[in-house]
């Protein structure tokens, strides 16, 4: 392990010499042209890329994308083009993916925590207010008109309205306004039916069919006094703006009661509390932290979900690794016959899907007709009863977990050289004495990294929870769905994607960040305690 | 090794110097708990897989109805999976083409990065180790509201690799690349001699001939146990598979998502075509583990070249 450094100190001169040296043998220009081509090519498609992006994503104000996208472009080009930036030319693209895909997304967990991001208010503050500003009522009394949908195109295109009112004065309604329509510029057949109008044709009963609820809800000719909808397909009417907004008092008004909205915490509410549907995001600072705190119901059973959290990752670590050590220790001996069979068994049900596994345990704890209640001949309610309910999800996640510890044990065995244990014999040492005071603590420095990782992967590990019992059974009394095993992870993902009141990202989101701050200070704590693994760097 | 064990059975035995210490009970003492061990976890791993694959011939198709040896064996589960109306063709084909593509890109992605990790010494090569190693403590998966919304937020941009995509899935799949395995890899990389390098060097070899000519041949190994433990871990991701297509087309959906939607709904009426579900996705997956077994296990394990 010592030498290791030494030998990297020597690698080091030899990257810059590599370039000067390299031009001397002359088969190594023929053979670099290929890859010459290559990278410039891709290079070439990937600038090409980035630029044809840029201006679709500045339509779209999607600026977190424009700066990825110049950022990666500019990286990249440096690294491959520049002749001395050799460890960046390997580090670079894994970085950027890395950056983008796991990295941002952390970031924006922790801005979407500070903001009340929810199914009811998901829109930001323009969208909202456009969706109000073309809310309108339709007044009793007003014109109606007869209809007939047109649409540019042949029909596929942009709508408009050929409209007839009680006194036959024809209109053409588009998205624009409204037009009267002089009778040349109708084209009708012997019927009378309209066959177009300034380039715009009837829609077949097809196309109304597929359209209907762009036709129905969405579309609108302005007006004066507000709109011209379609009623039915073949009826429209004047409706009136039912809320007009004052963007210097930032009040929004119902036009026919007169009542008046205030902005509050991303709604419209009036003065007697009176909150208007769809509200926006803003930021709400600390609300959604200090909810998880100050709300009793919230808050017993956040407690309980952690605490369930931390026993069951460590359990699982201790009970993995204790059986999979066990046998390495067994199967690794040379006289064992048969190793190699035990062991393709063994790993057997590591190498099936942890997503199955989870869902076939569910059938066989299945309290009326799982098969382990067939064997004991009991009725034992093994998913529902919270004591039980956990001890099924240790068992199966040791039957999951155990092969992974059982093939790096046996690799870590291995690799301790044999000498080290006949040293300890020639002192005296026992087997025992052996494996507990030379292998034991040699196999823990080799391991540790990867039971750190082994604990850091079942504090998150959403399969088993989720899949095998649904994180229940449930916690009496509790607020937000939370259940006796579930962890906080299948807790987050429940209140995103599962809650009652409808999808809590804001929430969730903070109860993410709870998860990255508990897992961030549990390993740098392991990682004190393992300074030992700094020598392995 | 031999020597060995046998001082040590002998020190086993002169331990316990009982009268009559028989051969039995030495083989017991040296050999037999092993086997006994073996047999006993045996028992606990195979049991269930026992009962799966019985499920999926178990003529009835009901969980009430199984018992563990079958009455008679049937192709009746497997029939309703693949010919029915379930989507079960489709879920098996995403699944294999979007975790066997994006193991594909991040074995190269981690192995590039392991290669640097491990050859090269530049400014921030620590911080860099330890930045991959912080970044695994802090999975992708617990971020996946803020996936979902950034998705979202893409679809409106770029509809092709936005929410509902599976080419979005891949994406950030690739963003999980540099985690642990980075590690692994380094650790391999580390055991082979740099002399290697160098005396390719000498020869006026440059750092990618090096690395495509020298190195790739022999991490081969380390790089089948990298894809097929990313494979593993892919296929049986759930969370973040659901937070992209699972509120789209069933038909995009992958085999974790599937599934479970389709024996949850349903859990004690769809337990047999269920189990013939998971043995004809699982069986495939366990071959190609075994399979690959031997590169497996010496990659996470000796991890050197020989001779």
């Amino acid at each position: 392990m010592t030498d290791l450094g030494t030998q990297g100190s020597a690698t080091e001169l030899p990257g810059s010499k590599d370039e000067r040296r390299g031009e001397k043998p002359p088969r190594r220009s023929s053979s670099s042209v290929l890859p010459l081509v290559a990278k410039l090519l891709f290079l070439g498609v990937l600038n090409a890329l980035a630029i044809i992006s840029l201006p679709v994503m500045l339509a779209e104000d999607f600026w977190p994308g424009i700066i990825t996208v110049a950022l990666a472009t500019i990286a990249l080009d440096w690294a491959y083009l520049s002749k001395r930036a050799i460890p960046a030319k390997y580090l670079i693209p894994g970085t950027i993916f890395a950056i983008v895909f796991q990295v941002y997304p952390i970031i924006y967990s922790a801005y979407t925590s500070f903001t009340n991001f929810s199914t009811a208010n998901r829109l930001t503050f323009e969208q909202a207010l456009d969706q109000f500003e073309r809310r309108s009522s339709n007044v009793p009394g007003s014109t109606r008109y007869q209809l007939t949908i047109l649409g540019g195109d042949g029909g596929t295109g942009e709508l408009a309205f050929f409209l007839t009112d009680d006194q036959g004065a024809t209109y053409l309604g588009t998205a624009d306004g409204l037009q009267p329509l002089e009778p040349d510029q109708i084209a009708t057949d012997a019927e009378g039916d309209v066959q177009e109008v300034e380039g715009y044709v009837p829609l077949t009963i097809a196309q109304i069919g597929d359209r209907q609820q762009e036709i129905l809800q969405q579309f609108e000719v302005p007006t004066e006094e507000g709109a011209i909808r379609a009623v039915t397909v073949t009826s429209a009417a004047v409706f009136n703006r039912l809320y007009s907004y004052d963007p210097d008092t930032g009040l929004l008004t119902d036009t026919e009661t007169g009542t008046t909205y205030g902005q509050e915490e991303g709604n419209f509410v009036s003065a007697d509390g009176d909150t208007l549907q769809p509200g926006w995001r803003i930021a709400i600072g600390f609300a959604n932290f200090t909810r998880i705190f100050t709300s009793e119901a919230i808050r017993g059973p956040f407690v309980q979900v952690f605490i369930w959290n931390v026993v069951f990752a460590v359990l699982s670590v201790v009970t993995t690794f204790a059986l999979g050590l066990g046998l390495a220790v067994a199967l690794n001996h040379p006289g064992m016959r048969g190793r190699r069979v035990y062991r393709s068994l063994l790993i057997l049900p590591y190498a099936l899907p942890s997503f199955m596994t989870a869902l076939i345990w569910a059938g066989m704890f299945n309290q009326e007709y799982g098969v382990i209640n067939q064997i004991l001949g009991a009725s034992v309610p093994w998913l529902r009863d919270p004591t039980l309910a956990k001890l099924s999800i240790l068992i199966v996640n040791l039957w999951l977990g155990f092969p992974y510890m059982f093939l790096i044990s046996t690799g870590a065995l291995q690799s301790i050289p044999e000498e080290l244990k006949e040293a300890g014999y020639v002192d005296g040492a026992t087997p025992r004495q052996a494996f507990r005071r030379i292998t034991f603590p040699l196999l823990l420095i080799s391991l540790a990294p990867l039971l750190i990782a082994s604990f850091a992967f079942n504090f998150n590990n959403f399969n088993i929870i989720y899949l095998l019992n649904g994180g229940g059974p449930p916690i009496a009394g509790a607020q937000t769905p939370a259940g006796h095993t579930d962890i906080l992870i299948t807790y987050t993902y429940r209140l995103a994607f599962e809650s009652g009141q409808g999808n809590e990202f804001g929430f969730a989101s903070a109860i993410a960040i709870i998860i990255f701050i508990l897992v961030g200070s549990i390993s740098a704590l392991s990682f004190r305690r393992t300074r030992a693994l700094e020598e392995v760097v | 090794m031999a020597v060995v064990g046998s001082t040590a059975e002998v020190r086993g035995t002169t331990g316990a110097v009982v009268a009559g210490s028989n051969r039995g009970m030495r083989w017991f003492r040296s050999l037999g708990w092993r086997h006994l061990l073996a047999w006993g976890v045996l028992v606990f791993a195979l049991f269930p897989i026992l009962w799966i694959i019985s499920a999926s011939f178990n003529p009835t198709g009901t969980l009430i109805s199984q018992s563990l040896i079958p009455s008679e064996l049937t192709w009746a589960n497997y029939e309703e999976l693949l010919l029915g109306t379930t989507p079960y063709v489709s879920w098996l084909v995403n699944t294999v083409v979007i975790a066997g593509l994006a193991s594909l890109f991040i074995t190269f992605l981690c192995f590039l990065a392991a290669y640097a990790f491990s050859r090269m010494r530049f400014r921030g090569r620590r911080t860099g180790l330890m930045s991959v190693l912080l970044i695994q403590m802090f999975p992708q998966t617990l971020a996946f509201v803020a996936i979902f919304l950034i998705m979202a937020r893409i679809k409106d941009v770029f509809p092709p690799i936005g929410l509902g995509t599976q080419a979005g899935l891949i994406l950030i799949y690739l963003g999980g690349a540099m985690g642990v395995n980075t590690w692994l890899m380094k650790g391999f990389l580390d055991t082979l001699p740099v002399e290697l390098d160098e005396s390719a060097r000498i020869d006026g070899a440059s750092h990618w001939q090096i690395f495509r000519y020298i190195i790739f041949p022999l991490v081969i190994p380390i790089l089948a146990v990298v894809f097929v433990l990313s494979f593993i871990f892919l296929i049986n991701d759930y969370v973040l598979a659901s937070a992209v297509l699972g509120q789209g087309d069933p038909e995009k959906f992958t085999l974790s998502i599937g599934l479970y939607a389709y024996v949850s709904d349903q859990f004690n009426l769809r337990w047999g075509p269920f189990a013939a579900g998971a043995m004809m996705a699982g069986i495939p997956v366990v071959i190609l583990f075994l399979f690959l077994q031997r590169y497996i296990v010496s990659g996470l394990t000796q991890g050197a070249v020989k001779g």
